[in-house]
């Protein structure tokens, strides 16, 4: 047996010694970087070829160093396709590479010129013209130079972003063979859905193409009739799916029109390199007219974004200098708030998204009106907010953010069981108080027999904020017994599709919205009404319970689409009303915020929806000073 | 006589001459290793852990629902007044969280201990699944003919290439998928104690099911070397049938070695509940798992370190304290040994 001991003894020593003399050569200096080949594949102009380029800089390319702004995308930016866009890294992408008819206002949120510099409708508000500015040239960064080029026409002229590119965008967002997701946005414009719901192979397929209503008046107006009257309409133009597209490279390169090398943009960046799943870069657009005007001022000339989706990476690369920005994991906010450097860079800035529950209406027990409004109200929002999600997110009682016009949130008209005392409603004990009653209405006393089942989206924050509801059901209602699930995103959307088969689907699942226009019609009207949006809730005209007031809602966010403003919030109030109070098809849970830090050398704006890189400000040699 | 009489009888033999029983013996053995019975000692009071955590053991029959008895609350019960609280604190209704608590405000020590149950548990059902099947399965090999030993062996060189964690993250999809649809017949009781277990049972299941495949070929090759020995020509010889032979003169000799390897493969088990749970894939939230309360905690490492290294030190300690017992358990079932130290 003693030879066992010895072992263990020498194998202690080893160990010990192992850590010693590897810990050791961190003290000497570092050896010179010596530039290392790498063999990166770029897309050049035809095939994919590979090009050798060096990993470290050489010192040559010291002198003409860049601006540069070390920035997170989060994640892998799905597409860089104006059409196709849904989520906001490739939004984020896509506003900084193309320029839209119009921008929003960081803190309005209105609409402002961009492209276009002036627009008007007629009484209606059903017919409305844009004016174009004419020196935007479109521009191809070529990889083989590493010069952003102007594209030019047959006669050698710059080929200016005409009103000709807008009427192309749009409809190639609406033709079905592009299949955007988001193509339903632009339903407003007379025969857009006819078009988008055509059979390509149909006859009538070009008439109804051409018979869309946006038209070039000449090359630089352009001309949107409506189906609806729209007074949001200038915000719907400021979204990607609007935007002018180069059709020319699309009809060349097909899918691969989005690659850098190929894809023609008009904005004030170029892509210069996407290393899918690893990195992007953004180099500034030399040839855009804009720089140092009001619109974008900024003097960043280069963005390194990396894809790094755990926050808790992100923040240790930020700490270490190597991102000037960053969001915060919740786990260090505390840290964060009592750091004197880091509170210093804490931002705290509301976004215009609300992150939800929402109720599957058909699945039992939640097919019954009051367990889903039992459960809504058994949801602590004020303690969640200052206790688990810590990042100064405010408790919610409407699905529409208060960023938008015609959003009642904080109107204790609205659930009033949702909000805090503080905020004008009754407080979590009465909620509870109540929810109890109806739980004992619905046939299950204290919860008993009820058994929920909670889904949600793989992620750290979704897993706290999911058990925080647990518990918190579980203690407003003892008997009652909840499940977690957790699926992968792509898999996630699809189980929560409305035509996925309901034996698959969970009873309670988790989403967050982000307006893609600060319009309470983006919000209640196209997510929920159940003939124009998304429908995960499954309601239905038909329901036992509900049918009548569904058919109200429905009624109500078509009606405000005409009203007048003052009408208009007052419709939306109700159909709020109806749609977390009445109907409950959804648990709206808190209005977002962005946890951020941002080094002192970076100033940045913080867009409830766009990135707006090109208004962010960098002081070089402070960033350079504290890289030593 | 002696020269054909099969090991195990051999010891009786040598025991007897000794005065004392062959198992007495080797307990004697294992007693002097002092790890080996620390460790077992370690184990013995985490197995009364578990089952003390609550009242579980007295409420099993009468359908109340147990309360906590050694963990001083309930592994849900989250206080959100105190979240992150650190270790020692007290609250102002005199409320003491000795280590602490979590994002929720739950407490790590009653977490912790309530964890003890599932890393027991997959130590025990994961490790007697694997046994039964896998001491079958290399006896059945070991003794057939070499054509059927042959297949049975390539069968589990084939299951060797496949890749256990996909394998388990597939099962693991598919029984979480079966319990939503929620179907009737066998499958409802199973998702019930699936339910009940807060989700432990389908892991144990795929944990066992996939880990048999070593204990196969240990338990084959020790078959082989025991089938030509003396003792089993002399029990073929008057007259017994294979199963006999198999079941009563091959299993008691192969046992040991058997059991030994199984106890230390228990570590792995352990960390592979840890990791499946790390993953997300493991028992279903808010029921504590060491793997998954150290998944929560890690983020927060430098926040709050106490959170990770509650978990991390018990996982660490029970994994250790299995290593050493099999370590143990093996020096004592070797003959060789025998005499010396």
């Amino acid at each position: 047996m003693r030879t066992h001991y010895r072992t263990y003894l020498v194998m202690a020593v080893l160990v010990v010694a192992a850590l010693v003399l590897t810990a050791c050569p961190a003290q000497q200096p570092a050896a010179p970087a010596e530039p290392q080949v790498v063999e990166v594949t770029r897309i050049v102009e035809g095939t994919p070829e590979v090009v050798v380029v060096t990993a470290t800089p050489e010192p040559g390319m010291m002198e003409e160093e860049k601006v540069t702004v070390n920035y997170n995308w989060g994640t892998e930016p799905p597409t860089a396709d104006p059409a196709l866009a849904t989520d906001t890294t490739s939004s984020a992408l896509i506003g900084s590479i193309f320029m839209g008819l119009t921008d929003l206002d960081d803190e309005t949120q209105e609409a402002v010129p961009a492209l276009a510099t002036s627009w008007e409708s007629n009484e209606d508000k059903t017919v409305w013209t844009f004016k174009l500015r004419d020196d935007i040239p479109w521009v191809v960064y070529n990889p083989a130079t590493g010069e952003t080029e102007v594209v030019t026409d047959d006669e050698g002229n710059p080929r200016m972003v005409n009103a000709h590119d807008v009427v192309y965008g749009v409809k190639r967002t609406l033709d079905p063979n592009t299949a955007s997701d988001y193509a339903y946005i632009l339903y407003y414009i007379a025969g857009g859905e006819e078009l988008n719901n055509a059979d390509p192979a149909a006859e009538n397929f070009q008439e109804l193409y051409d018979a869309t209503g946006v038209e070039a008046l000449d090359d630089y107006t352009v001309q949107f009739t409506l189906k609806v009257p729209a007074s949001f309409f200038p915000q719907i133009a400021s979204m990607s799916q609007t935007f002018p597209m180069p059709q020319w490279v699309i009809e060349e390169k097909g899918d691969r029109w989005i690659e850098p090398g190929f894809i023609a943009t008009n904005g004030p960046y170029v892509m210069t390199e996407w290393i899918h799943g690893d990195h992007l870069t953004l180099e500034k657009n030399e040839n855009w007219p804009l720089w140092g005007t009001d619109y974008a001022p900024s003097n960043i000339e280069r963005l390194e974004g990396v894809m790094i989706e755990e926050v808790s990476t992100a923040f240790a690369l930020y700490e270490s200098n190597e991102l000037d920005t960053s969001g915060v994991p919740l786990e260090q906010i505390d840290r964060v708030k009592a750091d004197p450097v880091l509170s210093q860079e804490f931002v705290n800035a509301p976004i215009n998204c609300t992150y939800y529950y929402g109720f599957i209406m058909e699945k039992a027990p939640t097919n019954d009106v009051r367990v889903r409004k039992a459960l809504s109200a058994g949801i602590d929002r004020k303690t969640l907010v200052e206790q688990v999600t810590k990042g100064g997110q405010i408790p919610a009682n409407t699905f529409t953010n208060p960023l938008n016009f015609g959003s009642p949130a904080g109107d204790p008209e609205v659930a009033p069981w949702a909000l805090p005392e503080d905020m004008g409603g009754t407080g979590y004990a009465a909620a509870v108080e109540m929810g109890k009653g109806l739980l004992e209405e619905a046939g299950f006393p204290n919860g008993s027999g009820l058994d929920v089942l909670l889904m949600h989206n793989v992620s750290e924050g979704h897993a706290r904020i999911a058990q925080a509801v647990q518990a918190m059901w579980q203690s407003a209602y003892p008997e009652m017994n909840v499940t977690i699930e957790t699926q992968e995103w792509r898999v996630y959307l699809k189980t929560i599709d409305k035509d996925s088969p309901l034996e698959d689907q969970p009873n309670v699942f988790r989403l967050g919205w982000c307006a893609d226009y600060p319009h309470a019609n983006n919000w209640v009207h196209e997510v929920f009404n159940t003939n124009a949006g998304a429908n995960r809730v499954r309601m239905s005209e038909d329901d036992p319970q509900v049918g009548e007031l569904v058919k109200e809602f429905n009624e109500t966010t078509v009606k405000a689409q005409v009203a007048s403003e003052e009408d208009a919030k007052a419709l939306y109030k109700r159909a709020e009303q109806l749609l977390v109070d009445e109907i409950v098809a959804i648990a709206p849970i808190y209005y977002y915020t962005t946890v951020n830090v941002t080094k002192p050398w970076l100033q940045r704006t913080y867009d409830p929806i766009k990135l707006h890189l090109y208004k962010w400000q960098l002081d070089w040699e402070a960033k350079k000073a504290a890289m030593q | 006589m002696t020269a054909s009489a099969s090991p195990v009888a051999q010891k009786a033999i040598e025991a007897a001459k000794r005065g004392r029983s062959p198992l007495a013996d080797t307990f004697r053995q294992f007693r002097k290793n002092r790890v080996a019975m620390l460790s077992t000692v370690f184990l013995i009071l985490l197995v009364l852990v578990a089952v003390f955590t609550d009242t579980f053991v007295f409420t099993l029959f009468t359908g109340e629902k147990p309360e906590p008895l050694l963990a001083p609350y309930h592994y849900s019960e989250a206080n959100f007044i105190y979240v992150n609280a650190p270790p020692m604190t007290r609250t102002d209704d005199g409320q003491l969280y000795l280590l602490g608590t979590d994002y929720l405000g739950r407490d790590i020590l009653s977490r912790t201990l309530y964890g003890t149950r599932i890393s027991l548990a997959v130590a025990f059902v994961a490790a007697t699944v694997s046994l039964i099947i896998g001491l079958i399965y290399g006896l059945i090999s070991g003794y057939s003919r070499p054509a059927i030993d042959n297949l049975m062996m390539r069968t589990v060189d084939f299951l060797y290439g496949f890749p256990i964690i996909i394998f388990i993250i597939l099962m693991q999809v598919y029984f979480k998928s079966l319990s939503r649809r929620g179907e009737g017949g066998l499958a409802d009781v199973l998702i019930n104690i699936d339910k009940a277990m807060g989700g432990m049972f389908f892991l144990f299941i795929a944990i066992g099911m996939l880990n048999w495949l070593g204990m196969a070929r240990i338990a084959r090759g020790q078959t082989l070397s025991y089938k030509q020995k003396e003792f089993v020509e002399a029990a073929r010889s008057v007259g017994a049938t294979n199963l006999r032979i198999m079941g009563k003169h091959l299993l008691p000799n192969i046992l040991g070695p058997c059991i030994v390897a199984e106890t230390l493969a228990i570590p792995g088990y352990i960390f592979l509940e840890a990791f499946l749970s790390f993953i997300g894939l493991g028992v279903n939230p808010p029921t504590p798992s060491w793997g998954l309360m150290i998944s929560e905690a890690y983020p927060a490492l430098r926040t709050y370190p106490h959170q990770l290294f509650v978990p991390a030190i018990a996982l660490t300690l029970t994994t250790l304290a299995f290593n050493f017992m099999g370590d143990g358990l093996r020096d004592a079932f070797d003959p060789r040994l025998r005499g010396e130290g």
